[in-house]
């Protein structure tokens, strides 16, 4: 029973860092008043890109750079369409998803199922092989403890610095923003491209560290499940990571189960991420009475400066 | 540069205007299909071939296109009802499932006699499809959740419901494949029409739009849903019933999502499989905005979308490409339209920058 602890709490960043790495990015996005719910199509293209980059024979870390740059495009696509031709958001995110799963599809049709050399745990010597904590803390690779880095870095961006406080005050009242100086275009495509970066990021994790195999549908639902987080995390970095840990512990339990040979009904297992990813989402509003989402006050609303009053 | 851009909202878009850009919007979308496809190899007299002449001119196409056409049309009008109060119904693929499944459990137990077996389907269905959106609903109007996230992470759900049936109590004992017991033929399926494999759901689905048009176009649901999905806060002012608007709205698209899936379950594959509800919620969606949410456009809409997804099986078939090219090609659609829109809400002026 030891050994399935310690093998669960061991697995939990490996499932935690691609769903974390989307929260942050829309966390991001959304601070300057935009959702950007293509996060899944974007995590699709990166992880598809990343696979075929390196099952071309890119270097490893050309090809991360690939699929942050595939992810970030589409990102592009969504960020033009919704500020500059102040498309529907929610539209345009929905399009964006299938578009991503589209060219995913066409694209990676012929990669799929090969395994593929990626991201390894890094291994630190004697530090690794402290008992519990050299596994679980000395025992993952590169990527896990960049996001986990970025949660802070995140947190002092949007929180403690003129640029953060400027992003934000884009997403509260893009129209007294723009009064005061601030291009709200410019903030909302720069905030738009890096949330994309980070979701591309997350997506590229699956295929070339979690996985290190590409097969069509791999994301499952992942970057809807980041921007549940997101929302459950009030838009803040910390609670995000809290929440992915929260959806990692139950999805990291479903191998472990399987491979103890406890009797279990696999799909309620397989559905466990979801429901509890929606409890999440619900109960506080059960739970506490004054519960409010506190979206920033622009989110979703797009900015017209010739209709400002 | 002294000039820059201005965009001016106008404040009544011409009808002519609006009909103009989406069609520049439709056009520009299909030119880059076109090149999408030649891109991936299909040369630009075969995509003429497969889109027109087989699809819309040959017999066995127009079957196919028809009988493509008939989800397609019941999932794009569940759309419409919700999207047009601002409710964003992502979950129409797991409404469109356990409406399947329910439709199968009342077929495959035999339940109820055998002239309304087929009635009773339809109604286990409605009533699945209607309790899996009830949920979101309830939680969007008591406490303001994003319905989005709620029926999109359902869906995952119901998909799983219907792999844990299909892999446990409805694994075909002899193939081992994935897929419910078949269904009775004249008591539980839908009638062929001896055309292609076209079935009696193409007459469901035309009264549906037709009910679906009487409610939302003349009768005074309509009426209270145009004002609720203009203004809730004006709406309620008025002393429109807003809640009840929604809520009946909301019932209407899970409802008919879920005869949706029972229809491809009892008309098509006349058996549960495990790809019946596959890409639909998009479709939907991409439907109910080229429709603008009218019904009877609803009908028109997804006579065009069906053509798209029977050329696109044509396609897998002969050019070996994956069918996420056809969600692709309605991404571009959709995206190229909704661009489109831009030039007709807006006047864009080209004016110097005054000085001082």
């Amino acid at each position: 029973m030891n050994d399935f602890l310690l093998n669960w709490l061991v697995s939990i960043p490996v499932y935690a860092t691609p769903i974390l790495l989307a929260s942050l990015g829309l966390i991001v996005t959304a601070r300057s008043g935009i959702l950007n719910l293509g996060a899944e199509g974007i995590m699709a293209v990166a992880a598809m890109a990343g696979a075929v980059s390196v099952l071309s024979g890119l270097p490893l870390w050309m090809s991360l750079f690939v699929a942050v740059l595939a992810g970030t495009l589409l990102s592009l696509i969504f960020g033009i369409a919704t500020i500059y031709f102040k498309t529907n958001q929610v539209l345009t995110g929905l399009l964006l998803v299938a578009l991503g799963l589209g060219v995913s599809g066409v694209v990676g049709q012929r990669y799929t199922h090969k395994p593929l050399p990626g991201f390894d745990p890094i291994d630190f010597g004697p530090l690794s092989d402290i008992p519990v904590i050299g596994r679980l803390v000395f025992g993952q690779d590169l990527l896990v403890y960049f996001a986990t880095a970025l949660v802070v870095a995140v947190w002092w961006g949007v929180h403690k610095t003129r640029l953060g406080l400027r992003l934000r005050a884009v997403g509260e009242d893009p129209y007294t923003a723009d009064t005061s100086g601030i291009n709200v275009s410019r903030y909302r495509l720069a905030a738009v491209l890096i949330g994309g970066a980070l979701c591309a990021l997350g997506g590229a994790y699956l295929s070339m560290a979690a996985g290190q195999v590409w097969v069509e549908h791999m994301v499952g639902g992942r970057g809807w499940v980041a921007i549940a987080l997101a929302i459950f995390a009030r838009w803040r970095p910390f609670p995000a990571l809290a929440g992915s840990i929260i959806f990692a512990g139950s999805e990291a339990l479903i191998p472990r189960v399987q491979a103890s040979g406890i009797e279990f009904p696999a799909y309620v297992l397989l559905m466990m991420p979801y429901l509890l990813t929606l409890a999440v989402l619900i109960l506080p509003y059960l739970i506490f009475k004054n519960w409010k989402d506190e979206a920033p006050a622009g989110l979703m609303k797009n900015y017209v400066r010739e209709d400002r009053h | 540069m002294l000039s820059r851009i201005y965009i001016v909202s106008r404040q009544n878009v011409p009808n002519s205007v609006r009909l103009s850009t989406f069609l520049c919007g439709l056009a520009a979308g299909m030119i880059i299909s076109v090149l999408v496809l030649m891109l991936n190899g299909v040369s630009f007299t075969d995509i003429i071939n497969e889109f027109v002449v087989f699809v819309f001119l040959d017999s066995g196409g127009q079957a196919q296109l028809l009988t493509e056409f008939i989800p397609l049309a019941m999932v794009g009008l569940a759309a419409a009802a919700a999207m047009k109060l601002n409710f964003w119904n992502i979950g129409i693929e797991g409404q469109m499932w356990v409406g399947a499944v329910a439709a199968t459990f009342v077929g495959t137990l035999d339940i109820g006699p055998e002239s309304t077996r087929l009635a009773l389907m339809f109604v286990a269905a409605a009533v699945a499809g209607t309790l899996w959106i009830a949920g979101p609903a309830f939680l969007k109007l008591r406490y303001g959740i994003n319905e989005i996230v709620t029926t999109l992470l359902l869906s995952y759900v119901a998909f799983l419901l219907v792999q844990s049936l299909l892999f446990g109590i409805w694994r075909d004992p002899d193939s081992g494949f994935p897929a419910s017991p078949i269904l009775d033929e004249g008591v539980e399926r839908l009638a062929q029409l001896g055309w292609g494999s076209l079935h009696s759901g193409l007459w469901l689905t035309l009264a549906i739009g037709a009910i679906m048009w009487w409610l939302m176009s003349i009768s005074r649901f309509g009426f209270f849903m145009d004002h609720v999905g203009q203004n809730p806060v004006a709406a309620k002012a008025a002393g429109l019933p807003v809640v009840m608007t929604i809520v009946g709205a909301v019932i209407l698209s899970g409802g008919v999502a879920g005869i949706a899936g029972a229809t491809i379950v009892a008309g098509q594959e006349h058996r549960l499989t495990i790809h019946i509800a596959d890409g639909y919620t998009f479709s939907a969606i991409v439907v109910a905005f080229l429709a603008r949410f009218n019904p009877l456009g609803c009908l028109v809409a997804a006579l065009v979308l069906a053509g798209i997804s029977s050329a696109g099986e044509v396609l897998k078939a002969f050019y070996q490409l994956p069918l996420s090219i056809v969600t692709m090609i309605e991404a571009i659609l959709l995206l190229s339209v909704l661009i489109a829109e831009f030039f007709g809400r807006y006047h864009i002026a080209l004016r110097k920058r005054e000085v001082g």
